[in-house]
């Protein structure tokens, strides 16, 4: 072998003999996360349980995943969260149905799932978190009163100029 | 290392460097999901985690080359792994601490006495007991003498590392130092043995990370290793089973099979026998892991790997251990020179393997659970 290009490329994932979801149904795996996805809505819709399935543990080709997006379709609402890397939600048009994906600092898919709930847990404040901001503001606001002129409003103000 | 640490929250360390709740989820929701655990478990353990104080590890390296220690710290770029690992957990390592000397060594004592009982002890490289232990020694006290010290006060230890989890390269034929393992020398602790030459980071720090969340060890396999990682064959999760299953063979490493990319058994492969998580988890933040460099896998997480023969002779072939070495008769029978026959032979071997392992122990001149 004398150059790199001499090196035969075979891409995986695309030569799956075609199987129901080309013909127009649904293929098996796809079909059976769906009827789960059903039963998780049904139980979030009557006891406000959240639950997640895992997409990286599921075998799934380019045609299953393509067939899944398609049923599940692109919903009103895309939230990102850039911590750690972007991480993008996505609601289906399935109310309750989330497209998580968290990706890693350089980009690399780290996690994704479906998660069946109101809003995914990882977008609400914490409330930890909140009380922390309230102490936070509160010791800002009580500084800005003991050194006139220098409020939230006044700070903006002087960067604008 | 974590001088300014002590006292605080893990959440509250998290941030102070620079990590937010929700960039902590999604490292542990990554975690849960190499882990094949459930989707749940990931903010679960994010939450019980940054509620809870900082872990104390001890890490003590014996007998080893240091590719483990490489392997879990050189990621291509600061992870949060590494931060909660080195920055915030670890209280001794004598590579990577600062201080040195005296300084170090009661560094050490102080961590131990203050965390008695509730430290983990990770522990690389095996442990060598010829010469009244005098192969490896550091502070003036053998490592025989060091791990049975630090054992009495550790919640669990972590054997990192093919060498601390089952000998390794020290342990092989024909073991001049009398090297053990850590399982040899302490029996009254949980042990976890991550092992491979070197392990996979993500195993090493996935594992880490299960027990501070949890506070118990996994669930572990026949030789202590965590089920989650070590559950599965290389063989059974390898992209290429398919031309297994087809009979589909590379002869050599630059034929026709070779370049499409066959099955690699008939080249030494051992990934039938060998159980990891190279072919899920991979290397290199998941780019790829040997078999998909071309090259067969050499077996590295499973005990006794120095001595099973060549890495290039298919685990079909009617030779074991060192050169010159035969298999007894009733395992030569099995062997027909087919692939198809390697899963039944590459048990065979392993037996063998243990065979020897337990001829080496009867033969050893040091008795490694001797005070």
């Amino acid at each position: 072998m004398s150059r790199l290009a001499d090196i035969p490329i075979r891409i995986e994932g695309l030569a799956r003999p075609p199987g129901p979801a080309a013909s127009g149904g649904l293929g098996g795996g796809v079909a059976a996360l769906l009827m789960e996805l059903a039963s998780l809505l049904e139980r979030l819709a009557k006891t406000q349980l959240p639950a997640a399935i895992d997409l990286r543990s599921l075998p799934m080709s380019a045609a299953d995943r393509s067939e899944l997006e398609r049923v599940l379709g692109e919903g009103e609402v895309r939230a990102t969260i850039q911590a750690e890397g972007l991480s993008v939600l996505r609601e289906t048009r399935m109310s309750g149905v989330w497209w998580v994906e968290h990706r890693g600092a350089q980009g690399e898919l780290v996690a994704e799932s479906l998660e069946v709930a109101q809003v995914p847990a990882i977008l609400a404040s914490a409330p930890d978190e909140i009380a922390a901001a309230a102490r936070a503001l509160r010791e800002r606001l009580s500084s800005g009163a003991a050194e006139p002129g220098r409020t939230l409003q006044g700070e903006s103000d002087e960067r604008r100029q | 290392m974590n001088a300014d640490n002590e006292g605080m929250m893990v959440g509250e360390l998290l941030l102070r460097h620079g990590i937010s709740r929700r960039g902590f989820i999604k490292y542990c929701t990554a975690v849960a999901s190499a882990m094949a655990l459930p989707p749940w478990m990931g903010p679960a353990m994010a939450e019980q985690l940054r509620s809870a104080p900082r872990p104390c590890v001890v890490y003590l390296s014996f007998q080893e080359c240091t590719g483990c220690l490489e392997s879990l710290t050189r990621s291509f770029a600061p992870t949060i792994e590494d931060l909660i690992f080195n920055t915030i957990s670890l209280d001794y390592n004598d590579t990577l601490m600062a201080a040195a000397g005296a300084a170090a060594e009661s560094a050490r004592a102080k961590a131990m006495k203050e965390n008695f009982g509730k430290y983990v002890l990770v522990v690389d490289g095996s442990v060598p007991t010829g010469a009244g232990g005098a192969y490896c020694a550091a502070g003036g006290r053998s490592a025989v003498d060091t791990l049975r010290e630090a054992a009495k006060g550790a919640a669990a230890i972590v054997c990192v590392g093919t060498c601390a989890s089952f000998g390794g390269i020290a342990f092989a034929d024909p073991n001049p130092t009398s090297a053990w393992p850590v399982s040899a020398i302490v029996e009254d602790k949980p042990i976890v043995n991550v092992s491979g030459c070197p392990p996979i980071p993500e195993v090493m720090t996935g594992t880490l990370l299960q027990f501070f969340s949890t506070g118990q060890v996994p669930d572990l396999d026949e030789h202590r290793r965590p089920k989650v990682f070590f559950g599965n064959t290389i063989h059974d999760r390898c992209y290429r089973r398919p031309f297994y299953d087809q009979g589909k063979f590379a002869k050599s490493f630059d034929d026709e099979g070779a370049r499409n990319g066959w099955c690699l058994y008939e080249l030494g492969c051992k990934g039938p026998t060998t159980y990891n998580a190279c072919a899920t988890v991979k290397w290199n933040g998941g780019v790829s892991f040997p078999i998909q460099s071309g090259h067969g896998c050499i077996g590295c997480s499973e005990p006794g790997f120095w001595d099973k023969g060549s890495f290039y002779s298919p685990l079909s072939a009617p030779a074991w251990g060192k050169a010159g070495e035969v298999a007894p008769r009733h395992v030569l029978e099995l062997v027909g020179g087919a692939a198809a026959a390697g899963v039944v032979l590459g048990a065979a071997s392993a037996g063998m393997s243990r065979l020897r392992q337990h001829e080496r122990e009867q033969r050893a001149d040091t008795d490694p659970k001797g005070s």
